[in-house]
């Protein structure tokens, strides 16, 4: 088989280049870093290192910002575990069981799942870009406009089952959350939105909300409590799942990091929409969905899982047509071309022993990333065992330098700030936050994509029935929302539901306090 | 917040979750309704086969207004909760710590635009120790300094991510 000959010849190749390994460690190591500290994207993290790739090898400067890449995905998983402070917005997903599995005292094995779903999806996505670049390639293609509005609608639709104790109020903070992201200049005439003349508003400041939202809210939220503010957190517990335990993941991480592939390959779409559709998936699929939204694995494995497939997929379409799945392999191709490699079916032709040398490190990166990643688990767990008094004002300190790094902007602060207040009393009275954050990602893609759609097609509505993937995503999409609405019915019909029914929540809980 | 279950099996509400809720819609509303009348503003597009920058707003903003209707109808309609057992009520919040920790922080935010980083930080997290029940003043002020010194070394020397100066110091 040509692939894999070429994958060893590679991999011999790679193994004669120790410098370029050595930057590979280097830039998984980085990018651990850059994805745990908020604000900090794996975006960033590959923008901030491509000056320094001029005076490479093409091999060594690939690596390293493939290193990086990978490691920014995976380290915003660690602080959104053990502080509720997605590193990176595709770890917002895996905050919202993640944070509730350290709060079990789970911090742990949570971290351990993160850890090997990150290495599986992301390896697992590098092998599809190996053997089926060009299959997946056409496939991908296939998506325009209307195909991109469907699959953000689907995204979308997952806020009905990320809702917590009500449906209702987790469709407010949602319609809240799109009501947000038209805040900016209109997609399609360049028109300023509700801006109040602010040019710091003209992009919506999505990072800054979900910061606030999630991290700066958790903290307020743990002022309040003398008892917790006295207290000291657990300590990490054993990292490595038991194989009893992760073995029951295996068929999740497999769904999700082909979820994630694909959503990889789709321009415009990143890995934070990869890990909510994952989160969305596996809910779906697990034989306990209640359990998702307060400290399930699975929704750990999944998202990590997810995210890091998307890497594989972003990377094939950036390599095999050009065409960038993301803003980091945006940033990528800007290396590629700087080195003097032309992306495209010709670059698998002229540097093919390159390319697979790549492939081959991508694929050590990935172990790297394992290795490196258990390793300092159990380092990075102390921040648990520190008093909540240190922990809460760092954790607020954090957030600040974390916004203010996006975009050197005290106004992004402010609305970090802001968010972090509204996110605070959202909490007290159970509107959840994580709908809010789904429909600042998905809506500016629906709303954008679907005007855009409108124009090609001449100002028909026929795109929404007449492609079949747009029609597929939108049936789906569609499903997905009545589902937990029509289950909720069921109950109250066969009688379980009644006793249990809050109705000013619209949602089946008991008055348990938290 | 709890929502107890009334006599009969009916989950209930307490009185001030039931007015939390209200005023919650209520200002949801007021924001839905201020996109709507800001929305009326926009320019038509140019396009012909465009819906122009309003439409998806309004949308929005029209399915809040119709969702806090439901709300606020099922949290009228929610019967009240039972009183709390004194036996099993939760902890008291300090409710008063959590609105000096958001003034300070954005006094903090003030701060920073004029005296900077360096400065502003190391007082934010004293101040936030002392509220949060550390009274050892010096430890405090070591943890503060090194908390504020890590912080500058990851951002600022490790990454080169500029930190605020303070226009007093520009």
């Amino acid at each position: 088989m040509y692939e894999l000959d070429m994958l060893l010849h590679g991999a011999q190749a790679l193994f004669n280049q120790p410098m370029a390994l050595l930057l590979a460690l280097f830039g998984v190591t980085l990018g651990i870093i850059i994805g745990a500290l908020p604000g900090l994207t794996a975006t960033m993290g590959v923008a901030i290192l491509l000056p320094f790739t001029f005076g490479m090898d093409p091999l060594s400067g690939l690596l390293m910002i493939s290193g990086v890449f990978f490691g920014g995905i995976y380290g915003g998983s660690v602080t959104a575990i053990l502080l509720k402070i997605p590193g990176t917005p595709a770890a917002a997903a895996t905050a919202i069981d993640g944070f509730e599995l350290t709060k079990k005292g789970q911090a742990g094995i949570a971290l351990g799942t993160a850890t090997f779903s990150s290495f599986l999806g992301g390896t697992a996505s590098v092998f599809v870009l190996i053997f089926l670049a060009p299959v997946l390639a056409r496939f991908a293609l296939e998506f325009s406009a209307s195909e991109s509005f469907a699959l953000a609608v689907f995204g979308l639709s997952i806020i009905a089952s990320i809702s917590g104790v009500s449906v209702i109020k987790g469709l407010i903070s949602g319609f809240l959350g799109l009501l947000l992201a038209t805040v900016g200049l209109d997609p399609m005439g360049g028109f300023p939105r509700y801006t109040g003349g602010y040019t710091e508003l003209f992009n919506v400041p999505f990072i800054p909300v979900m910061i606030g939202l999630f991290a700066a809210a958790e903290a307020f939220k743990s002022l309040e409590d003398p008892q917790v503010r006295a207290g000291m957190a657990a300590a990490l517990d054993r990292i490595i799942p038991p194989w009893y335990v992760f073995r029951r993941q295996l068929g999740n991480i497999a769904r999700s990091s082909g979820l994630g592939i694909i959503i990889g390959m789709i321009p415009g779409a990143g890995a934070d929409i990869a890990a909510f559709v994952a989160y969305n998936e596996a809910k779906r699929f697990s034989k306990t969905p209640e359990n998702y939204g307060k400290g399930e694995l699975g929704a750990v494995a999944a998202c990590e899982s997810g995210a890091n497939g998307c890497t594989g997929g972003a990377l094939l379409t950036m390599l095999t047509l050009g065409i960038p799945g993301d803003a980091v392999t945006a940033v990528m191709l800007g290396a590629l071309t700087l080195q003097g490699l032309q992306p495209g079916p010709l670059l698998f032709k002229d540097h093919a022993d390159l390319v697979f040398t790549l492939f081959a490190g991508m694929l050590v990166c990935y172990v790297m990333m394992l290795v490196v990643g258990l390793g300092s688990l159990r380092f990075m767990g102390r921040i648990l065992q520190m008093p909540k008094s240190v922990l809460t004002p760092a954790i607020l300190a954090l957030c600040i330098v974390g916004t203010y790094a996006i975009n050197n902007s005290i106004f992004d602060i402010w609305i970090m700030l802001a968010a972090g207040v509204v996110g605070y009393f959202m909490q007290k009275w159970d509107f959840p936050a994580s709908p809010v954050v789904l429909a600042l990602i998905m809506g500016p893609m629906a709303e954008a994509n679907f005007r855009r759609a409108l124009s090609l097609s001449n100002g028909s509505y026929d795109f929404l029935y007449t492609r079949p993937i747009t029609a597929a995503l939108l049936a789906i999409a569609i499903v997905t929302l009545m589902l937990p609405l029509l289950r909720r019915l069921w109950a109250e019909r066969s009688g379980s539901g009644p006793s249990t029914i809050n109705p000013a929540a619209g949602s089946s809980r008991m008055g348990t306090p938290e | 917040m709890s929502n107890a279950p009334a006599p009969g099996g009916k989950a209930g509400l307490r009185p001030q979750d039931r007015l939390a809720t209200l005023v919650i819609a209520a200002l949801v509303m007021a924001v839905a309704v201020a996109a709507i009348i800001v929305a009326g503003d926009f320019p038509p597009t140019m396009l012909e086969t465009d819906v122009g920058p309003a439409r998806f707003p309004i949308i929005f903003a029209v399915a809040l207004l119709v969702l806090c209707a439901i709300l606020v109808f099922n949290t009228l309609r929610a019967p009240a909760a039972p009183p709390d057992d004194p036996a099993q009520a939760e902890p008291k919040a300090s409710y008063g710590t959590v609105a000096v920790g958001i003034v300070a922080t954005a006094a903090c935010l003030y701060a920073m635009e004029f005296v900077g980083y360096a400065i502003a930080t190391p007082i934010y997290l004293f101040g936030l120790m002392w509220l949060m029940g550390r009274r050892n003043l010096i430890a405090n002020a070591a943890i503060a300094a090194v908390l504020t010194a890590l912080i500058y070394a990851a951002f600022a020397v490790a990454l080169s991510v500029p930190l605020p100066v303070g226009s007093l110091f520009e």
